[in-house]
């Protein structure tokens, strides 16, 4: 690609990068300050004196292990659930017949289009009749379907020939081999990036934890960030930004590992014509 | 091997009947090709006897046992699919033992297996391949080896040579008659190829409009077409069909007309029909370059060049004809006088359109036909 000819929308491109990295670069930065620099030298990318103090503070003022932990659970049980109900739901979608599939697909797709703010009540009275407030099972148990998933995985399902599923009941393989033995493999692009829209969405999930849980113990990241940067926690910007780099590296993290695997397994497939 | 009946079968999709009343039987071991245009019914026909789609109504027997309602995993089958249909994410090797190693077969015997498949279709060396990194051949030699290596008792092939040129379909051709040579297995096989159907076949049906036109050996589906659209549809081109009248020991087409052997005239004259449809095949015709006793004259509209032959496209009487010849200095528009090999004729019935059948005296000593 020649890119001199477009130097105009690069340098918009370039506008648009810088503009989405600065939060993410600010807090880097001011996370590796003293609290005085981060009022001093606020746009200081290179902090003058670098420091490790914010993170231990961070670690030792609060159960901050015990947080990743709840955080890291909620967000891995929600993924796999959500997963694995939207794998099963979407299979049944698409390759079974049953009278009213198409009405009943259509109900659960509408779904997506309800507020939360519509069922936040009715969950949290739901919930705290079950004994559940302040327990991440609490937290958890209305994140575990979702219509979301179920749409996009099965998009990626009706794009497999459905030649391939007609020859694996040939050979009388049962539903759970040819999902996994076939259509999954096939799909794994698509499941490992809906994955990741879950475990991030499920990390970063505020409002619903702050309904749930009361004891600090039981905090996800999101809650613990807020007790540096709301009325109550004061201002110490160079802690809270500590605390907001643990948030997101652990997510970041994992993209990096699973990114090489979202690549389209349809270029290569083995079917002409 | 299995014998398979098919006991009127239909299939109705909505309101459209793509299938209306099959009946036909296959004896084991037998090669049945299902011939016919695009939308014929044929490929949907397959997919009942697989078992991929439902019939509507009808029975289908395998072995004298009602498979209707048995799932195509238990019905001893084997498939070949237009596309090859194989898993892009495994390995040759893993393509064509998916199905044993679901079957739980010893790992011994899929080897053995294998090994056999691999030999006979030639797959040395692409074991370890993934689909992707095979030619057009040899993912075909793949779907191949996945559908024998089963050693079902029914083959079912659904175009399996349709994304292949030319020459690597005469290999694949020799390929599949080794195949069944090695295992006799019974052969349903769809393709709107002729020549595949002539020479895989022991017998072809061919299908139009979801209607079985004939079912018979491909010699008597070529020679003694057993109806109007059979004529027209095998050979290449099909045969010529003129609306013809008979009177007085001549047939007529429009104001022409040509004198019948003596053996058509005790034929047609026992039956109470005058009026019928004249087929020809474009390769039992004549052209001379003037009148004859017994010849039609033709005015030429156009040429087509085959390189050994040409077929020359004639008007006679208002109506399409075709010759094939090896006179290549014929020109568009030039008049020219044609005769037809007496022996070589069909009559059809302008009610029903089916071929009325012959002159026994001659066609006894060929072989026996049964009027349809």
């Amino acid at each position: 690609m020649k890119i001199s000819g477009n130097i105009k929308y690069h340098i918009v491109l370039i506008a648009a990068l810088f503009i989405s990295l600065m939060p993410i670069i600010f807090a880097i930065s001011t996370s590796f300050k003293e609290l005085s620099e981060a009022y001093s030298n606020v746009l200081g990318i290179i902090p003058i004196k670098p420091t490790l103090d914010n993170y231990l503070r961070a670690f030792n003022g609060l159960p901050l292990g015990r947080i990743i932990y709840n955080t890291f659970i909620v967000a891995a049980v929600v993924t796999i659930f959500k997963i694995g109900t939207s794998l099963l739901a979407a299979y049944a979608f698409v390759y079974f017949k049953f009278p009213g599939k198409n009405i009943l697909y259509f109900l659960l797709i509408s779904t997506i289009f309800i507020p939360f703010t519509i069922t936040m009540i009715p969950n949290y009275l739901l919930v705290a009749q079950m004994g559940l407030r302040n327990n991440i099972i609490g937290v958890i148990l209305p994140q575990l379907s979702d219509a979301t998933g179920i749409f996009l995985i099965r998009q990626a399902m009706r794009l497999i020939p459905t030649s391939l599923i007609e020859a694996a009941q040939l050979e009388q393989a049962s539903h759970l081999q040819i999902l996994s033995g076939i259509v999954l493999p096939l799909i794994r692009p698509a499941v490992i990036s809906t994955s990741i829209m879950f475990f991030i969405n499920a990390w970063n999930e505020y409002v619903w934890p702050v309904l749930i849980l009361k004891d600090t113990s039981n905090y996800t990241l999101p809650l613990a960030l807020q007790l540096f940067i709301s009325s109550e926690g004061g201002t110490d910007f160079s802690m809270a930004m500590a605390v907001a780099v643990i948030t997101m590296i652990i997510p970041l993290g994992l993209y990096l590992v699973f990114q090489r695997y979202i690549i389209n397994t349809f270029t290569s497939s083995g079917i002409k014509g | 091997m299995k014998e398979i009946i098919l006991e009127n079968i239909c299939k109705v999709y909505g309101k459209n009947e793509i299938i209306k009343n099959l009946n036909f039987s296959i004896k084991p071991g037998e090669k049945i090709i299902l011939l016919g245009a695009s939308g014929c019914g044929k490929s949907t026909t397959l997919r009942m006897v697989a078992g991929l789609d439902d019939i509507s109504s009808g029975n289908l027997y395998m072995d004298g046992q009602r498979v209707n309602d048995i799932v195509s995993g238990k019905r001893d089958i084997s498939m070949v699919f237009q596309n090859y249909a194989l898993y892009p994410h495994m390995t040759v090797a893993d393509n064509i033992c998916y199905g044993l190693k679901i079957q739980k077969l010893t790992d011994l015997e899929i080897k053995s297996r294998l090994q056999a498949v691999v030999k006979m279709l030639e797959l040395y060396g692409l074991e370890d391949r993934k689909p992707k990194d095979l030619s057009g051949g040899q993912r075909q030699r793949v779907a191949l080896a996945r559908a024998v290596v089963k050693r079902s008792g029914v083959l079912l092939l659904d175009e399996p040579l349709s994304n292949l040129d030319a020459q690597l379909r005469v290999h694949a051709r020799k390929e599949l008659m080794k195949i069944h040579q090695a295992y006799s297995q019974t052969f349903i096989y769809v393709t709107h190829d002729q020549v595949e159907a002539m020479t895989l076949a022991d017998r072809v049906a061919v299908l139009n409009k979801g209607r079985l036109e004939v079912i018979d050996t491909p010699q008597n589906v070529y020679n003694n077409p057993a109806n109007v659209f059979t004529a027209k549809f095998i050979g290449s081109p099909g045969s010529n069909i003129w609306p013809a009248h008979y009177q007085d020991g001549y047939v007529h087409i429009g104001k022409q007309k040509v004198k019948l052997p003596e053996f058509w005239n005790a034929y047609i004259g026992q039956k109470n029909q005058r009026e019928f449809y004249l087929g020809i095949r474009p390769e039992h015709m004549k052209i001379y370059h003037e009148q004859k006793n017994n010849t039609f004259i033709g005015i030429i509209k156009y040429i087509e060049t085959y390189g050994n032959q040409c077929g020359v496209y004639f008007m006679v009487e208002g109506c399409e004809g075709i010759i094939l010849c090896d006179n290549f200095s014929l020109k568009p528009g030039q008049k020219i006088y044609f005769s037809l090999d007496s022996k070589k004729i069909h009559l059809f019935s302008k009610k029903n359109e089916n071929n009325i059948g012959y002159p026994e005296a001659y066609y006894d000593n060929l072989y026996k036909y049964q009027s349809v």
